[in-house]
């Protein structure tokens, strides 16, 4: 870096720390005092170029080799048009043919090959595709959505830990407060000799010294590893052992009613049943309901209990 | 001899076993029975090594179709001769008793800096050189390429194995490296590419971790390896470190620009070849529209090993069309390196998350987080396509890709760290960009879920239940065997106080403190007039280490240590570091005795033993906590608590006890060797410090031995010394017999 220096003055960054290089959209460095002394006027022709500039374009040059900076300004012009995502591609084979184009149009107006061409070129895109570049303009492309999201996650994951280291230090300054008051209360109070109260205090602090320890030390105690195994176990390497056992058996269930046995379900039509109950619409039977069912229902709620309980 | 294990056959090269050992198989037995992972702790100097090859080999021959294979990992070269020289011990006995041969291979593989033999290639210094030469000999266009023009460069032993060496497998046996190099010599073939080619259809295989375990090499290397196979990691207590490290990436300025003259290379060729050969990157074109299909189908099969760095989701679309001609993807990688230069540029600490860095790279340059997540696929094909030869001169781009890579896939188990200076020096501008994994679990997750078999196992493991948790897996056998002894051969002694009562502690507040650097002096200078031969003093760091001598050497400390013992110093130079040892092992030898002071977590920490009258005393000075002011520790730490529910307390009291116990361990390197433990602090008495020492140490520390003060320890070392000198008979009938 100290070797670079300003070709018109020829100042070096060595001789004058404080030098500042600017450079313009043709990537020709030039020092600030030279600048302010060459376009006084707001515009003037490039030292080494004599491409016509203007000196608000002037900016500060970031990196050392300055046709970096012109190629990083271009990109970000040519970023601005062409802002196809991957999505509005039908393959992926497509989507890198773009990105190919893209990057021949950045290198040719950097290394000014063919630069007016290209430019035509560039405005005919632009015509054509006035809307997708209208409508992408905010969007972001997939990748910087997730690395937005892995930020937002770095930080709010951040900001918990804070939050969590300072609740615990409020934590222990109200319980050494509160120690430290009860003691002043029973020096006040308390009848038995001070040097006692004293011992006593002390050795309450001390336990209450290491419970902080400990807590400080108790970051989310695991047993786990990472698969699920619990740590120390010893993984036995005899095959599980078979456990003997009878199958079991469906047996249907049987209801005390105490009362007189109800009709079936299918009975209930046959039996006229149905003829006082609301046939069920249509839109009723979307769920499975038919008439019947709540008319069984019913029936058996009538039937149940009759009887009375023999003991 | 031969033993039953649960109706296993196991031949066994040595005539007593002990019975930790047959406990250790029976639990490897049920681990490979029930499929499984496990986690074995074992003491160093009990022949872990030989009851697991002895145990699997006898699996593998008895159950041939369950387990095809087993893969060993250690750390370091020494050790994999070390096992490869038990398994022939193994080979042979089996050969002896069964009397006839059998057809086992087993090989180790190494890098090529270890394995080369063309003349030129070998003689370069450092790896990385070897393997760029090898690779501009032998890549497949260079030989291509030589159809037209005789006269380039060739490696005569590649060329050779190329054309015979496939079709002939290597026969039956066990091979070391030199082995291999022998091999491949009389053959003329290239002992490299033979080993990485027989390890697919060897029956065991001997490397290092990084192999598995780094992506990149594991990639090469590991990834068609068989479903079917045993994977052991030894030496494993640090493996979540070896998992952190290979996936995460440093970038500095230097990188930066070197990466610069990558790209500007890369461009240029570019360039060249549009004008010559243009049909090339037309044909490289063409396969990128159609997508990663190969590699997609050959995972799906199930043939290969996953690749961390190469996620899924890349091998299921093609590749994005803003980087798929070369043109564009060049400028991609330079907006995207100018972008890390601008964050390289900062005067104050940032550290941030991933989705954040995401973010702030579409704002700034415009680089979607799909192109990055394809970058390291796409410069691989671009390198393959532009035949560069020297792939290791293009290091630093690869680096950055996969940088890009990782970034855009994991949202989470990473951080992005960037500091404009090193803390020991904040004046001098230095900016580093940490991109740091805290999540072990990521690099070794392939592993876990490739292999049937993983057993994880080493000297220093406790607490067990630690790590399945940090390595996110399911283990079905977890256990820690002791050491049986025919004498209490070791005596771990914890000192708390000096002579005049002062506590002892390498705690921040009282590192200054001259009453304790007085008193640890004195502890080493009574222990140098008791202790024959070597003593062995860690510190917790270089920097402490530095202060503490300084000082000694003021309060005339020194002078009296050296009137009993030579004084040999740790660095962190390398080289000066391993003269050190020599000349320590020398003065042992010649019985003047030595001191060796150095540094836990340093390189005699972790490598080198130091068997019976190398070390008849370790001192550790101190509880060697990691450096916690580091922000990638705390990061990590964070990480920890909110995933795993590991406390940072826990965790690094864990670290600190696995380090001082691999550092005391050093001593004691068998049953007929002894030796003193001395841990010089007084937060060593502690229980939750105590509980963390493997069992076998444990065992042996008493409530006599808690808190001691220096002339306390001195008097017990007394009686133990005395006691261990007295010749000690091989008893064989007692105590060595067969449960």
């Amino acid at each position: 870096m100290d070797d670079q220096g300003c070709p018109r003055c020829k100042t070096t960054k060595y001789r004058n720390p404080s030098l500042k290089l600017m450079v313009n959209v043709c990537g020709h460095t030039l020092c600030e005092n030279c600048v302010e002394m060459l376009f006084v006027r707001g515009s003037g022709n490039c030292v080494q170029c004599d491409t016509p500039l203007r000196k608000s374009n002037f900016r500060v040059q970031l990196f050392e080799d300055a046709t970096v900076d012109k190629e990083v300004e271009i990109r970000k012009k040519v970023m601005k048009i062409y802002n196809k995502r991957e999505f509005d591609f039908p393959s992926l084979r497509d989507y890198n043919d773009y990105l190919e184009q893209v990057e021949d149009i950045v290198y040719n107006l950097t290394n000014n090959v063919d630069v007016e061409n290209t430019k035509g070129r560039m405005e005919q895109y632009q015509r054509e595709n006035k809307d997708i570049i209208q409508r992408n303009k905010a969007k972001l492309t997939r990748e910087q959505e997730e690395l937005e999201e892995l930020l937002l996650l770095e930080q709010q994951s951040n900001e918990q830990r804070r939050l969590e280291v300072l609740q615990e230090e409020q934590r222990q300054l109200q319980a050494k407060r509160k120690s430290k008051q009860t003691l002043l209360d029973e020096l006040e109070q308390s009848k038995l000799p001070a040097t006692i109260l004293l011992a006593q205090h002390k050795v309450r602090a001390a336990q209450l010294e290491t419970q902080i320890e400990q807590q400080k030390q108790n970051v989310k105690p695991t047993s786990l590893f990472s698969t699920g195994i619990q740590i120390g176990q010893t993984v036995s390497l005899q095959p599980l052992p078979r456990i003997q056992e009878v199958l079991y058996q469906y047996k249907p269930l049987q209801v005390e009613t105490y009362g007189p046995p109800a009709p079936d379900l299918e009975q209930l039509s046959r039996f006229g049943y149905l003829n006082h109950v609301r046939a069920a619409m249509p839109q009723d039977t979307a769920g499975g309901y038919t008439s019947a069912l709540a008319c069984y229902r019913a029936i058996q709620d009538a039937f149940n209990g009759l009887f009375p309980i023999r003991d | 001899m031969k033993l039953n294990i649960e109706g296993l056959l196991v031949y066994f090269p040595y005539d007593y076993i002990y019975p930790e050992q047959y406990s250790y198989m029976l639990e490897l037995k049920r681990t490979l029975d029930a499929k499984g992972h496990g986690v074995l702790e074992m003491p160093s100097g009990t022949g872990k090594t030989i009851s697991l090859l002895s145990l699997i080999v006898a699996y593998q021959r008895a159950f041939p179709l369950d387990v095809t294979k087993l893969i060993y990992c250690s750390r370091t070269v020494p050790e994999i001769e070390k096992v490869v020289e038990e398994l022939r011990k193994l080979m042979e006995f089996y050969a002896k008793e069964t009397g006839e041969a059998n057809n086992f291979l087993a090989l180790s593989l190494s890098s090529r800096k270890n394995l080369c033999i063309h003349p030129e290639v070998s003689s370069l210094r450092f790896g990385k050189e070897v393997d760029g030469k090898c690779h501009s000999l032998t890549a497949s266009y260079i030989r291509a390429q030589r159809h037209s023009n005789p006269n380039l460069p060739v490696c005569r032993f590649y060329e050779e194995f190329d054309a015979v060496g496939r079709q002939v497998p290597l026969p039956a046996g066990i091979y070391n490296l030199d082995d291999l190099k022998d091999f491949g010599r009389r053959k003329g073939w290239c002992p490299y590419y033979l080993a990485r080619y027989a390890i697919l259809h060897a029956n065991i295989v001997v490397y290092s971790y990084h192999y598995l375990l780094d992506p990149k090499i594991a990639d090469l290397v590991s990834k068609e390896l068989a479903k079917k196979s045993v994977v052991v990691f030894d030496e494993a207590h640090n493996i979540d470190n070896v998992c952190i490290d290979s996936m995460s990436v440093n970038i500095t300025r230097r990188t930066l620009d070197r990466c610069q003259n990558n790209v500007d290379t890369l461009q240029n060729t570019i360039h060249k070849i549009k004008e010559t050969d243009a049909a090339k990157l037309r044909e490289e074109y063409r396969r990128l529209v159609e997508g990663l299909k190969e590699a997609n189908v050959a995972r799906e099969t199930d043939i290969y090993l996953a690749n961390p760095v190469l996620p899924d989701e890349v091998l299921q679309e093609a590749v994005p069309g803003s980087i798929r001609t070369a043109e564009h993807f060049v400028g991609f990688l330079r907006r995207f390196l100018e972008y890390l230069k601008a964050r390289l540029r900062v005067q104050h600490v940032v550290q941030e998350s991933a989705p954040q860095f995401l973010k702030d790279i579409f704002d700034k340059v415009c680089i979607d987080r799909k192109p990055l997540r394809f970058c390291a696929e796409r410069l691989q094909s671009l390198l393959r396509t532009l035949e560069i030869a020297d792939i290791a001169d293009f290091s630093a781009v690869t680096l950055i890709s996969n940088f890009a890579t990782l970034v855009s896939t994991y949202s989470q188990g990473f951080t992005i760290i960037i500091e404009p200076f090193e803390d020991r020096t904040p004046t001098i501008a230095n900016p580093v960009l940490h991109f740091s994994c805290m999540d072990p679990s990521i690099a070794i997750k392939p592993v876990f879920q490739r292999f049937q078999s993983v057993v994880i196992t080493s000297g220093t493991l406790s607490p067990l239940d630690i790590y399945p948790r940090i390595l996110d897996f399911r283990p079905v056998t977890m256990a820690s065997f002791t050491m049986t002894l025919a004498r209490t051969c070791l005596c771990p002694l914890i000192v708390g106080r000096g002579n005049d009562q002062v506590a002892l502690s390498s705690k921040f507040e009282t590192r200054e403190d001259f009453a304790v650097i007085r008193n640890y002096g004195n502890l080493l200078l009574e222990m140098s007039a008791v202790v024959p031969d070597g003593i062995v003093a860690f510190f917790t760091s270089y920097v402490y280490m530095e202060n503490i001598v300084a000082s000694w050497y003021e309060q005339g400390i020194l002078e009296n240590i050296q009137k009993n013992k030579l004084i040999f110093i740790e660095t962190q130079d390398a080289a000066e570091t391993s003269m050190a040892l020599e000349k320590y092992q020398e003065a042992c030898e010649n019985g003047r005795g030595a001191i060796l002071l150095s540094v836990a977590r340093g390189k005699v920490s972790e490598g080198i033993d130091f068997v019976h009258h190398f070390g008849r005393a370790v001192i550790m000075f101190g509880v060697p906590y990691v450096y916690t002011q580091s922000r990638i520790l705390k990061a990590r730490l964070e990480y920890l608590r909110d995933q795993f529910q590991i406390r940072e307390n826990d965790f690094l009291t864990f670290d600190a006890m696995r380090h001082a116990a691999q550092c005391v361990g050093r001593a004691i390197r068998g049953k007929t060797d002894y030796g003193l433990m001395i841990f010089a602090d007084k937060r060593y008495a502690r229980s939750d410090k105590r509980g963390k020492l493997p069992r076998w140490i444990q065992e042996h520390i008493n409530d006599g031995s808690l808190n001691l003060t220096v002339d306390e320890a001195v008097q017990l070392s007394k009686h133990f010394l005395r006691q261990m000198a007295q010749p000690f008979r091989q008893v064989t009938t007692s105590h060595r017999h067969i449960p």
